[in-house]
């Protein structure tokens, strides 16, 4: 069924697109050797160190692991890399729900496969297992590091040394439908800045009746929460937890006004129940697709928005924001690591450092409609189309990705302590929060 | 036996209407699998466009289906062959620790399958078969064994035992006896357990998602599973169904056509009152 | 059960063994596929189950070193233990319960031969052909208040107003779910069942029924012990099967709503997987183990096997 943050349906994060920028970065480092440089030796040894940083690439047999719920963005970068090195990737898809099962099960016996990837929520439990490859000095010899979305390096970092590459990014942000906004009365161009507006939007669509409900959320599901919750009290520059996830802000007076703010919305019938009370995930962005909710979170993008239910036209978007403002994102979707038990690492890295590159980014990921992860590419000819995509873009610069070791089974485990607070907090008795909190605590500790 | 008492008409509408409950939700999927759903393949009318989806899906329905027959075939015969010549021990012979083997052999049935399949996980790795359809058909086979054993043992047990020992008397080795007299005799249970083994091996999940690996190797109901939780928020439901129809189609085929020889098989010998 | 008369021929080997021992060698001979094969895939991966019962041992890190007792004691403290194992002997009866009571019917129905009386038990047993995998995908599907064909009709006819929701409560999970395991494994009870009815002679029956003895009495005292040994065997599968009830739950439910559907095997399943903790896993795993032990030796007592010995 459904599962952690961030998935996106399918990627629809076209770039902003600008003039195309053709050249690579020239790499930076200094040349290899010491004595004086000659133009030759110069370019030799720039080529060498283009090389180096590259990996290799001459016709290694590599497997790779993804999760299902990212199989339709992960499957056309694998085969772009096929198709154009000599190097081949065998990419097996794990249903996502067990993908942590099977991982854990090929740790204990020395069976992972060259490269996997992981919900980025998963990295800290996993990197802190040794499951991975250091590829510090490797990252660092990028040359376009500077420009590569810090949040999931950051996240894949373990004292000091890091793990994993940004592979597909997922945001979450508000979609609105334009329609039901002109019908409520509401100025379709104006969508909400603040978390109150969001609530007076959707009482004024819920007004309307009949089928059409103000917002939806999907309120069985934990991970869903994470994605779209969490990011209003970082507009508000709050937290959710503090730094090295430890401790869980989630019954913070910050995070209260939040559920109160939904539990309002649930109790007066503007949330369509009873369906947001029972989702458990594997439903929740198709019901803003039938054309009857006025206002909701959803992943950032616009590949297969459009339908005889909602046209494209109608598809409005805006950031999430904060109680009193702001605006912020979650930066989730999967990173991507070498594993321990590869003897490749060489050409495994070669698809790390291709994948970072202008061409992956720009010729597979921006087209098909993906969020990129190199700043300097945010625009390109794919994303010149359309301004919504543009502020895709800019708000993943906004967002945070949360840390936590033990974030799984904390957050997304169906049985686990936060779906018990956050259904407490909207379905239940508020008063249980801080109680509720406890056990989140308990859960978090190393 | 005498009738029930009732008269005829409503007996038939009663029992009927009860095989009807029974037989609806496969027909149900049936249908399902093939009619029109917004956001499916098949987004309106009748048609097989789940189906398609479904045969494009990964390195191919036709894969797949390679897969879980060679694992089930190879379940069957490991299955049929060990508890065969178990059941005949247990059945015929007296020996020391007959009866641990056999509580052993069942014991297998009380624990969790969850439990068992990292360790087992682990000693396949060790025996060179992870990742492979003959260690997976390995592990399938050992679930199986309980009620395969014990439905053997039954078999052989209800064979009059004057065929068996007129046959000693005559001079046959106990291999003879098996091969000549008593396998013919037990052939209802033979099939039974076999229908049982590729019914189990055919529909399992878990042991084929902690034990293989290679995308290509992957059975059915694994592949099935990844396409249900492919891509978030939306699930396609004409193909899930259409996966229900591939995965069910065999075993309900299977099932019909080798029924005769499994309620026998249930029949022989079976439970003295 | 071995013969008492020796061959007409004896070969060297029965000579010199005597025809009981040359029989048990046989007997071994014969039984030692089984026996390797239990040995090496099941009773060394148990031997390692016990061995992580009794260690901190992790998914993902491995054995980290001994720490029994502990183990088995984080239960107390874990929140969702008690609920689960109370749910599961909830569930436990409400199935076992359902499921030989159906059967039992179902095969009084069937008892007889004939086409018709054919095509019945082919319509009961069907439903056991599928994996229970497969027959929990096909419940969701048919639960679904979008795509199934009980609550989107309902809908359209005006008969409801808003969709039902079979999953959305706790009383209505466990109700669709033992629904769905009552439609699955009807047939198979049935089978046992109607084994051992056939297995009553008519002469007992008709000469009850000669002194006078009413249809219920003949039932009841009667033909209910004489199914005893069915009896016992159903209750053993089912009790055993319910105790150990998982992929039904685990893709129709997850354990919800509100942890309420929690079975045992699922808090097992969740320590491995989610919890990443092997050790606990393991604990809970022969905790299991032990209680179904204790069960099934009480319960075999009502089965006797054939010839034996």
């Amino acid at each position: 069924m459904k599962q952690s943050l961030g998935k996106t349906l399918l990627a629809a994060l076209a770039v902003i697109a600008v003039g195309c920028s053709s050249s690579q970065a020239t790499p930076t480092a200094a040349p290899v050797t010491g004595a004086p440089v000659t133009q030759a030796s110069a370019t030799t040894a720039a080529a060498s160190q283009a090389a180096a940083w590259q990996g290799k690439d001459d016709g290694t047999k590599l497997t790779m692991w993804t999760r299902a719920a990212t199989e339709a963005r992960a499957r056309p970068i694998v085969q772009a890399y096929n198709a154009s090195h000599k190097n081949q990737i065998d990419l097996t898809v794990v249903p996502t729900d067990d993908y942590q099962a099977k991982v854990g099960a090929a740790a204990g016996a020395g069976g992972l496969p060259d490269l996997f990837s992981a919900d980025v929520v998963f990295m800290p439990n996993w990197t802190s297992a040794g499951l991975f490859t250091d590829i510090t000095s490797r990252i660092n010899s990028l040359p376009f590091l500077d420009k590569i979305a810090p949040a999931h390096i950051k996240v894949s970092t373990w004292q000091g040394k890091e793990y994993g590459l940004p592979f597909v990014i997922d945001l979450s942000i508000w979609m609105y439908n334009k329609k039901l906004f002109k019908q409520a009365g509401l100025d379709p161009d104006k969508p909400p800045t603040t978390l109150g507006e969001f609530e007076a939007d959707a009482r004024a669509v819920a007004k309307l009746g009949g089928n059409i409900h103000g917002t939806f959320f999907g309120g069985n599901c934990g991970g869903c929460e994470v994605f779209t919750w969490w990011p209003i009290a970082w507009a508000d520059g709050q937290q959710v937890m503090n730094a090295d996830g430890t401790q869980s802000l989630l019954n913070s007076d910050e995070n209260k006004a939040i559920y109160k703010v939904f539990r309002d919305m649930v109790n007066d019938g503007t949330v369509l129940m009873p369906d947001s009370k029972t989702e458990t995930g594997p439903t929740w962005t198709g019901y803003f697709l039938k054309g009857n909710i006025g206002i909701m979170p959803w992943p950032a993008t616009l590949v297969g928005v459009e339908n005889p239910s909602l046209s494209l036209s109608d598809v409005g978007i805006t950031p999430i924001a904060g109680v009193n403002g702001g605006q912020s994102t979650f930066v989730g979707g999967d990173a991507v690591g070498i594993s321990r038990d590869s003897k490749v690492v060489d050409q495994a890295w070669n698809f790390l450092a291709w994948l970072e590159g202008d061409d992956a980014q720009i010729n597979v990921i921006a087209k098909q409609g993906s969020v990129v992860a190199r700043s300097d590419l945010a625009n390109n000819q794919y994303t010149a189309t359309d301004p919504r995509l543009v502020l895709f873009n800019q708000i993943a610069a906004k967002g945070q990705t949360p840390f936590a070791l033990k974030f799984g089974q904390t957050f997304n485990d169906p049985n686990g302590p936060w779906l018990v607070l956050l259904r407490e907090a909207v379905f239940g008795d508020p008063s249980k929060i801080d109680a509720d909190n406890n056990a989140l605590n308990a859960s978090l500790q190393p | 036996m005498r009738s029930n008492g009732l008269t005829r008409t409503p007996y038939y509408v009663l029992t009927g209407g009860l095989a009807i409950l029974f037989l609806f939700p496969l027909l149900w999927s049936a249908v399902a699998s093939v009619s029109g759903q917004p956001g499916t393949a098949q987004a309106s009318g009748y048609g097989f466009g789940n189906y398609s989806t479904l045969f494009n899906y990964g390195a191919g329905l036709g894969q797949y289906i390679l897969n879980s027959t060679i694992v089930s075939v190879l379940t069957v015969g490991l299955t049929l062959s060990v508890s065969l010549l178990g059941g005949y021990a247990f059945a015929a012979f007296a020996f020391p620790g007959r009866d641990a083997l056999f509580l052993l052999t069942l014991a297998i049935l009380m624990v969790p399958y969850a439990t068992l399949l990292i360790p087992l996980y682990v000693v396949l790795k060790d025996l060179g078969l992870q990742d492979s359809l003959v260690g997976l058909s390995l592990v399938l086979a050992l679930f199986q064994l309980p009620f395969a054993t014990f439905m053997m043992r039954i078999s052989f047990e209800a064979v009059p035992r004057e065929l068996e020992e007129s046959a000693l008397v005559d001079g046959c080795g106990s291999f003879g006896v098996l091969r000549r007299i008593l396998l013919p005799a037990v052939r209802p249970g033979i099939i039974t357990v076999g229908l049982f083994a590729f019914l189990a091996a055919w529909n399992d999940f878990i042991a084929p998602l902690i034990l293989i690996s290679d995308s290509t190797k992957q059975p059915l109901p694994l592949a099935i599973a990844t396409l249900r939780q492919q891509t978030m928020g939306v699930i396609d439901y004409g193909a899930t169904e259409a996966g229900v129809v591939v995965l069910a189609a065999p075993c309900l085929v299977a099932f019909l056509l080798l029924q005769r020889h499994y309620v026998r098989g249930f029949m022989s010998g079976a439970i003295k009152g | 059960m071995a013969t008492t008369r020796t061959p007409a021929k004896p070969s060297l080997l029965v000579s010199w063994l005597g025809w009981r021992r040359f029989r048990q060698v046989q007997g071994i001979g014969y039984a030692v596929p089984v026996a390797v094969y239990v040995v090496v895939l099941f009773v060394m991966p148990l031997l390692l189950v016990g061995r992580m019962s009794l260690s901190d041992w992790q998914l993902l890190t491995g054995d980290r070193g001994v720490n029994f007792p502990r183990d088995f004691t984080s239960f107390s403290t874990n929140t969702l233990f008690w609920p689960a194992v109370v749910f599961t002997i909830e569930y436990t009866i409400l199935v076992t319960i359902l499921l030989i009571g159906l059967g039992l019917g179902l095969a009084l129905v069937v008892q007889e031969s004939g086409r018709w009386v054919g095509f019945l038990r082919t319509s009961f047993l069907l439903p056991g052909a599928i994996g229970l995998a497969t027959a929990s995908l096909l419940a969701w599907g048919f639960y679904s208040p979008s795509i199934g064909p009980i609550s989107p009709p309902l809908e359209q006819l005006g008969l409801i107003n808003s969709p039902i929701q079979f999953l959305g409560t706790s009383l209505s999970s466990l109700l669709s779910t033992t629904l769905l395991i009552v439609w699955k494994y009807s047939g198979f009870y049935m089978l046992i069942l109607l084994v051992g009815l056939q297995s009553i002679s008519p002469e007992v029956l008709e000469a009850a029924a000669l002194d006078g003895a009413g249809r219920w009495q003949i039932f009841r005292y009667i033909t209910l012990p004489l199914l005893r040994p069915s009896l016992a065997l159903s209750l053993i599968l089912c009790i055993t099967g319910s105790l150990l009830a998982f992929d039904q739950f685990y893709i129709l439910t997850k354990g919800g709503p509100d942890n309420t559907t929690i079975t045992v095997v699922q808090l097992i399943y969740r320590e491995a997987f989610q919890r990443t903790n092997l050790g606990t896993a393991a604990a809970l795993s022969i905790m299991v183990l032990a209680v179904l032990l204790v069960l099934n030796v009480f319960q075999f007592r009502g089965l006797r096997f054939g010839r034996a010995g």
